[in-house]
């Protein structure tokens, strides 16, 4: 199965709707699934003229139409596309566009400052597209624009061949437990069987505001591409300090949220005068028509489902990760059980090694791009070994219960790997030893100061708080806020090791003299 | 009601801490225990109440209440 099918099947069927609205400043912009498919058609086109054939091509920017419409010209080619977080540090965008092996990328306008890094460092890149109408007019050969892209795709009459379903589409970098990111490796068969098996249909034009970053396979796939395959009206949330505003603008049906996106509604709601009945509130917050949140990336307390129960909007809780495209399983309208992730997919299969949750399917990633050691690790005669501990009950659903590795889910569906935050950490000559916890929706550094370097110094107590704190102050700029430190905990004795020598993470909140033997 | 009132009104709805409890040095995240999101959406409700636009990069880069009063002070 192909995205392309899929798509081309949605512009044939759905051709006359609507298929993105967006803001430019106050006014709604939109494009048709014919006007969506055509200018697919003219990227792919234009890919394919400038000899772009089998190469790896990366994406930088927030959600827009233009950034869609790329990525479908990208990945209904021959090419595959390596969508990047925008909010990454310059030297780590850096770092995937070299690692992914990425020859081209689309860039937001929003996003230039990074260009002149970028195209000095580096050297596979020969081509730069800005996500623009208008004429690049830069000094580079290398940098042009979405227009200029777009001219070539309309002065060509070859087009791109399919792509076989087994083909690379999209590489998806994820927080990694040995403090690097990995590429995951998604085939069009992967993608295409999880937009097919998760098990939700509407009517066509049905409003769905899409408010999760775009580079994350949450919203890329459910938002974007399930959506297109039902032909609905998906409305790009221009920036999370409007999300509530832009809900009473677009008055979206479905939405697809983080955990931590339903708990600051929430607040909103339940802070309110109690004296206004519910139905006011809920249509002043939600925009009067919604109906239904998909709730993913990281456990949702079930609390939160009874309480937006009483303003008429039902949450259904799913469960996945980027490696299996993402959705493993779902709660449904038709079929769901407060408290579990619902049943797996048609798709998927789920068994259990030593608690652990392992998936088989259709939609499980080919593997880490070009980390073999980490792709064994993760798949072992075609079970993807979660990460996460869980069972089933008697009725089918699945449940989670705990975590095999590190890796710190934030509430925002954040994926935080604390070992690559404490490599950084550590490089400042007064951090001894370091532990990076998830407290509170934020990020802890628990910090033992390395002592040699006090005496040395001959520090007191204040001043290496100072001192850390304005090293983590510092660091903090250049990070984006999922994961920026906000607690610091300094700690009056080492942490516990285990015969090993290795620090034990779960009991890094004890800090007591050790035993001397 | 004051704008500092009805601004502390606003950061109240998503902490523990009341209105008279707030003062101008404690932070959003570290202090009063907004999350990230928490504290974009109660910029988008300044916005909204206040009628002012936010330059988003530089809001985000507030820390405190009284960093947050004097951005809006200066937009007004």
């Amino acid at each position: 199965m192909l995205i392309r099918d899929i798509l081309e099947e949605s512009a044939k069927k759905f051709a006359d709707i609507t298929a993105v609205k967006w803001l430019q400043k106050k006014e709604i912009l939109e494009r048709s699934y014919s006007g969506l498919m055509e200018n697919v058609v003219i990227i792919r086109k234009g890919l394919f003229a400038e000899g772009f054939n089998k190469k790896h091509i990366a994406l930088i920017g927030t959600s827009s139409v233009e950034w869609i419409e790329s990525y479908l010209g990208v990945i209904t080619g021959s090419t595959v596309a390596v969508p990047l977080d925008a909010g990454l540090p310059e030297e780590d965008l850096i770092d995937l566009i070299n690692r992914s092996d990425s020859e081209a990328l689309f860039l937001s306008p929003k996003n230039t400052s990074l260009l002149a890094g970028i195209l000095a460092s580096c050297p596979k890149l020969k081509k730069v597209w800005l996500l623009q109408d208008e004429e690049a007019g830069a000094d580079d050969a290398k940098v042009a624009s979405l227009a200029e892209l777009k001219t070539s795709g309309k002065n060509s009459s070859t087009d791109s061949g399919k792509p076989s379903p087994e083909d690379i589409t999209t590489i998806i970098y994820t927080s990694g437990t040995t403090g690097k990111s990995k590429g995951v490796m998604l085939t069009q068969n992967n993608l295409a069987t999880n937009v097919e098996s998760v098990n939700y249909t509407t009517e066509p034009g049905s409003i769905l505001l899409s408010v999760l970053p775009i580079h994350h396979a949450f919203c890329l796939v459910m938002d974007w591409l399930k959506g297109f395959s039902l032909g609905t009206t998906i409305c790009i949330n221009d920036s999370l300090l409007h999300m509530v505003r832009n809900m009473g603008i677009f008055k979206p049906q479905v939405m697809l949220m983080v955990p931590m996106m339903i708990e600051t509604i929430y607040k909103r709601l339940a802070s309110a005068d109690p004296a206004i009945p519910k139905k006011v509130l809920a249509d002043n917050v939600f925009g009067g028509n919604l109906k239904i949140i998909f709730s993913g990336g990281a456990h949702l307390d079930p609390y939160y489902i009874d309480k937006f129960a009483e303003y008429g909007v039902d949450i259904f809780e799913g469960y996945g990760m980027s490696e299996c495209s993402p959705v493993i399983s779902s709660n449904t309208p038709e079929d769901h059980k407060a408290g579990s992730i619902g049943r797996p997919l048609s798709n998927a299969e789920v068994s259990f090694k030593d608690g652990e949750i392992l998936v088989k399917g259709s939609s499980v990633m080919k593997g880490y791009y070009k980390m073999p050691e980490e792709t064994a690790e993760t798949l072992k005669d075609g079970w993807l070994h979660t990460g996460d501990k869980g069972y089933i009950d008697e009725d089918g659903f699945l449940f989670i219960n705990g975590r095999v590795k590190n890796l710190i889910i934030l509430s925002n569906g954040e994926n935080i790997s604390p070992e690559e935050i404490e490599n950084k950490l550590a490089l400042n000559p007064l951090v001894g030893e370091v532990i990076v916890t998830g407290e509170d929706n934020g990020l802890t550094a628990r910090i033992y100061p390395d002592q040699d370097v006090i005496q040395v110094k001959g520090l007191d107590e204040e001043a290496v708080q100072t001192g850390i704190q304005a090293f983590l102050d510092q660091y903090n700029k250049n990070q984006p806020t999922y994961r920026q430190i906000t607690g610091l905990v300094i700690r009056k004795n080492p942490f516990i090791r285990s015969s090993t020598k290795k620090i034990k993470r779960q009991e890094a909140m004890i800090d007591e003299a050790l035993p001397t033997t | 009601m004051t704008q500092e009132m009805q601004f502390k009104k606003i950061v109240a709805q998503y902490c523990s801490v009341k209105p008279e409890d707030m003062t101008n040095d404690m932070r959003f995240r570290e202090d009063l225990g907004l999350s990230s999101l928490d504290f974009m959406s109660f910029l988008g409700e300044l916005e909204d109440t206040f009628d002012v636009e936010l330059d988003e990069q530089d809001a985000l880069k507030v820390i405190t209440i009284g960093q947050a009063l004097e951005l809006l002070e200066e937009l007004q």
